[in-house]
């Protein structure tokens, strides 16, 4: 009979981090290209509102006055689409190692950049996500935390594939089989 | 003879119980608008509102470029709004350049100063002011350039007296004094809450077809642009 995977703490940890995190990520990427400029048809449309969006979060990566117009271009053209590609690829599960080491480095980053905006006093909008959010403690805390969350994740995701699965072949090796 | 002083007796009395009860609402709000308040009659101008497009109460002092033009955009915005420095130098004057000066569209400039902003609404009336003096666009360019300086001192004055001569930002200042400005302002504010709009800044782009289409955020010319040159051709 096959044996259920074992509710663990750790694996418990890995399940939210990759829920909670998934989530988020793919919502604040999503957020950042459908809104809130939100005209789905016709395509020329489309396309104009998601430019406008993505415009609009070039500006706010503007505000932090950390990067050149190219970097800012690039930053805009791009985080968008990676984090709604990352969260998908936690919810999914696969490769879970990779992406959830990216996502760690990603929450990081953040973290980083807020927290700096905040010291510095700088009245910005975080741009986390489409509506306008100004930089706070608290958006530090809640930044902290879900980087504490990621950081876990990625622990124990490395710590859980060191071991065996439940699911996978008995790790007792098995006496073979003697063939007359 | 009797008959006519009977009419004029119960003319004059329908009259007086109209006095008396008193006009229904709708007659009375009308009679107050009518009446000239007292900064009506020192800037009789400052009343005067247009409607191009169906976009009503213009304040054409705020209206830049052609009234036939196949695009009307009404901008709102906030003097002390980062963004709003950002869409206005960099994407705002660039339309006004090749896209108003040609007759292409029809800008409307919308006061939408944010409860937040400490100076917003004192900066507005002042630029309102500024354009009915004719001095529209040195004025907002002033303030936009300047955001930062005038926002952590609060010398909004000072800052449109650099652009302005004596002259000029004597009649400015007695139009802010005469209080004609500040309902203007407030009329912009009350349009952009009953669209609504949330967040600044917001255009919104009317073409010839009466739809509106609104852009939420800043927005770089070269975006705006690929819509605009689909609207107007």
């Amino acid at each position: 009979m096959m044996q259920s995977a074992p509710f663990t703490f750790r694996r418990i940890v890995i399940w939210l981090g990759r829920i909670i995190l998934g989530l988020i990520f793919v919502y604040a990427g999503c957020s950042k290209i459908f809104l809130p400029n939100k005209f789905y048809w016709p395509l020329a449309m489309l396309k104009f509102s998601v430019s406008a969006n993505l415009s609009n979060f070039g500006f706010q990566v503007e505000s932090y006055k950390m990067l050149s117009a190219a970097g800012v271009a690039f930053v805009s053209h791009v985080l968008p689409f990676a984090e709604v590609a990352l969260g998908l690829l936690l919810l999914i599960g696969w490769r879970l190692r990779i992406w959830a080491a990216m996502v760690t480095l990603f929450l990081l980053m953040f973290f980083t950049v807020v927290t700096r905006a905040y010291l510095l006093h700088m009245d910005i909008n975080c741009g986390c996500f489409a509506t306008p959010e100004p930089v706070s403690l608290k958006k530090i805390f809640e930044d902290g935390a879900l980087v504490l969350l990621a950081l876990l994740m990625t622990f124990f995701a490395f710590q859980e594939a060191r071991k065996p699965h439940p699911w996978s072949a008995s790790s007792v090796p098995q006496e073979p089989t003697l063939v007359r | 003879m009797i008959r006519r002083s009977l009419f004029a007796t119960l003319a004059l009395a329908s009259v007086g119980s109209i006095v008396l009860v008193g006009a229904p609402p709708a007659q009375k709000s009308a009679k107050t608008a009518a009446r000239p308040t007292k900064s009506a009659s020192a800037t009789p101008a400052a009343q005067t509102t247009i409607t191009v497009d169906g976009v009503k109460d213009i304040d054409p002092s705020k209206a830049f470029g052609n009234k036939n033009a196949p695009v009307v955009i009404e901008v709102f915005s906030d003097f002390q709004c980062p963004a709003c420095k950002q869409l206005f130098t960099s994407t705002t004057q660039r339309v006004t350049d090749n896209y108003v000066d040609a007759g292409k569209v029809y800008m409307v400039h919308r006061d939408f100063p944010l409860p937040m902003h400490a100076y917003s609404r004192v900066a507005a009336v002042y630029a309102r002011a500024a354009c009915h003096v004719g001095k529209c666009e040195a004025v907002e360019q002033a303030l936009f350039q300047n955001q930062e300086r005038w926002e952590a001192n609060g010398d909004v004055k000072g800052t449109i007296a650099g652009v302005l001569t004596p002259a000029e930002m004597k009649k400015v200042q007695s139009l802010v004094d005469s209080g004609a400005m500040e309902p203007l302002v407030e009329k912009d504010r009350q349009i952009g809450q009953a669209i609504p709009v949330n967040q600044t800044p917001t255009m919104y782009i009317h073409p010839k077809d009466g739809s509106a289409i609104p852009v939420v955020g800043f927005v770089s010319y070269d975006v705006l642009k690929t819509l605009l040159d689909q609207l107007v051709k």
